[in-house]
């Protein structure tokens, strides 16, 4: 097994006779940004919990950097800065012992120091205790935890959970600065806009089994689009007969669309149609999972 | 492995403070009203109810014996047990030793600084109530008639201390092994408690003698003999033959164990 950054074989987690991840054969690429997306219970915090030897795989093999995760993992976690989806800290510590604390143990190698730079960059008050912070506080404590070491690889599991728009924006440039840096990311999100953002790559996970693995843009070119209209009165019902648009619902003087495609087209029909106000409803990345690989696929509905 | 076990006892010392002036309400107690019950305490030394306690009262070496040498590691070993199940399953399950597990250290490192930290904060809990035992019978030592020496009560008091070892590894190996830490201490609990109260009985009750060498209270001899003399060398052999071996249990499950999912060790592979 070779120069993937993360490189998965047939790998499989049972917990007792309950399924985790079922023959996930998985490559990230050195300097990409992976994706890792897919519903809750889907397989995806098993998955990286199973790079980081926190779980041990039933069968199948998992390699980062060449080095089997099980019996090499002190080596490769040397080199792997880790945000876990379900933080726990100390909550008597103030952020800068914890961070001390995780350098000491971490032995940093050149990045010394570098806490504080990030904590500075979040705008984290890092002489306040962990406890008293509110979630999106903690958020910031396990984002910097996990650059402070400037690792080769990232793991990071919904890593704007709980951030506000701002703090979220200054995240994704650090991931964008760390693939600039050659580093490889290992990014696990719900939010299609985010993984839009940042990511080259994405592998979609469902009901344990890796569903497909395909470029942003390829994933981009089917996103599907909720738009909400209102109008002075309702318009007929063939308005919207256009292709790639699908009338979900129609009630006193509105209409809901979903729109694969030919957006100018339906913006045009609602134009002439006296419309009044217009509504853009995000579809959940597990609303496209359904739509795209839902009926017709293998029967693998999350 | 020293940076981790730095930050394990760093992490303990406000229980170690604790712990410490806790468990010295006895000495400070117990030893300091001595002459003033002593006469009392005299007249009670046959009453049975103290025998089936494992009580003797009769002397000041029987006084800290019954008192002191049995009830101070009785509660030291609810620390053990607290640190023992609450280190490793109760952070498992609060989700910190996630973040633990994952820096670049071996699990074997990780569970034997938990254990190395547990036997310096007991054994400094223990060091401290011995030093306030001694200073305390230093300062009643003019009122009483005994043949005992502050050396023989410092070390009685610090000979206790293996069974605390014992029951703080016992904790552990639970820990390591149970999927959620009520179990474990519910279990770490019940053998105290057994040991306890099954030592006590099986000294008069037949019936028990059987399951005598099951208990962890037999180890620990609180006669006025034993803390003039000390503990027997294979009592406290034993005792810290159970710790060890308990620890080499809580090492060996915890390297096998999938952690931070509740499983059990068994709970790994069986694809259907």
């Amino acid at each position: 097994m070779s120069e993937h950054v993360i490189e998965t074989r047939g790998l499989t987690v049972y917990y007792g006779r309950h399924r985790g991840i079922l023959n996930v054969d998985l490559n990230v690429e050195k300097g990409e940004v992976f994706g890792f997306l897919g519903p809750n219970g889907a397989g995806k915090t098993t998955t990286q919990r199973v790079l980081l030897d926190v779980i041990r795989p039933t069968s199948g093999q998992a390699r980062i950097f060449g080095l089997d995760c099980r019996e090499q993992g002190v080596e490769l976690r040397q080199r792997v800065g880790y945000l876990p989806g379900e933080l726990a800290l100390y909550k008597n510590m103030k952020a800068n012992q914890f961070f001390k604390m995780y350098e000491y143990l971490r032995g940093q190698n050149g990045a010394k120091g570098y806490w504080q730079e990030l904590a500075k960059r979040l705008d984290l008050d890092t002489s306040r205790r962990i406890g008293n912070f509110s979630r999106g506080n903690k958020q910031k404590v396990g984002v910097v935890a996990a650059f402070m070491n400037r690792p080769d690889l990232l793991i990071l599991d919904e890593p704007t959970g709980g951030l506000d728009p701002l703090v979220q924006q200054t995240v994704l440039e650090m991931v964008r600065e760390a693939k600039a840096d050659g580093r490889t990311i290992f990014f696990s999100s719900h939010i299609l806009s985010e993984v839009q953002a940042v990511c080259d790559r994405v592998g979609i996970i469902r009901d344990g089994q890796l569903v497909t693995t395909q470029r942003v843009e390829e994933m981009v070119t089917q996103r599907v689009n909720r738009i909400n209209m209102i109008f002075a009165d309702l318009p007929p019902a063939d308005v919207f007969n256009i292709e790639g648009v699908t009338e979900l619902n129609r009630s006193d003087r509105s209409v809901m669309l979903e729109v694969q495609e030919n957006l100018p087209q339906v913006l045009a029909a609602a134009a002439e149609n006296n419309i009044q106000d217009i509504e853009t409803i995000n579809v959940s990345l597990e609303e496209i999972f359904l739509t795209y690989y839902g009926k017709g696929n293998g029967g693998n509905h999350a | 492995m020293l940076r981790l076990l730095w930050q394990e006892l760093l992490f303990r010392r406000n229980a170690i403070i604790g712990w410490s002036l806790g468990l010295c309400f006895f000495p400070l107690v117990y030893i300091a009203i001595y002459p003033s019950v002593a006469d009392e305490m005299a007249g009670l030394a046959d009453l049975e109810i103290y025998q089936a306690m494992g009580m003797s009262l009769g002397t000041f070496p029987d006084w800290v014996g019954s008192i002191l040498i049995i009830f101070m590691p009785l509660i030291a070993a609810i620390y053990g047990i607290i640190n023992g199940t609450g280190t490793l399953a109760g952070e498992e399950e609060d989700g910190r030793l996630e973040m633990v597990v994952t820096l670049p250290l071996p699990r074997w490192q990780i569970i034997t600084a938990k254990a190395i930290a547990f036997i310096i904060a007991s054994l400094i809990m223990f060091l401290v109530v011995s030093t306030v035992s001694l200073l305390v019978f230093q300062s009643i030592e003019s009122q009483i008639e005994t043949e005992l020496t502050g050396a023989n009560l410092f070390t009685a008091v610090m000979s206790a201390w293996p069974l605390d070892f014992a029951v703080g590894m016992l904790s552990l190996f639970l820990a390591a092994f149970c999927a959620s830490r009520r179990f474990a201490a519910m279990i770490a609990a019940a053998v105290l408690v057994i040991s306890y109260f099954g030592n006590n009985l099986a000294a008069s009750t037949t019936a028990l003698e059987p399951f005598e060498p099951l208990f962890l209270f037999t180890y620990l001899d609180a006669s006025g003999t034993a803390v003039m003399e000390g503990q027997e060398a294979g009592d406290i052999g034993v005792l810290v033959g159970i710790g060890l071996v308990s620890f080499a249990l809580a090492v060996f499950f915890f390297q096998r164990r999938n952690l931070t999912v509740g499983a059990w060790p068994w709970q790994r592979a069986h694809v259907s």
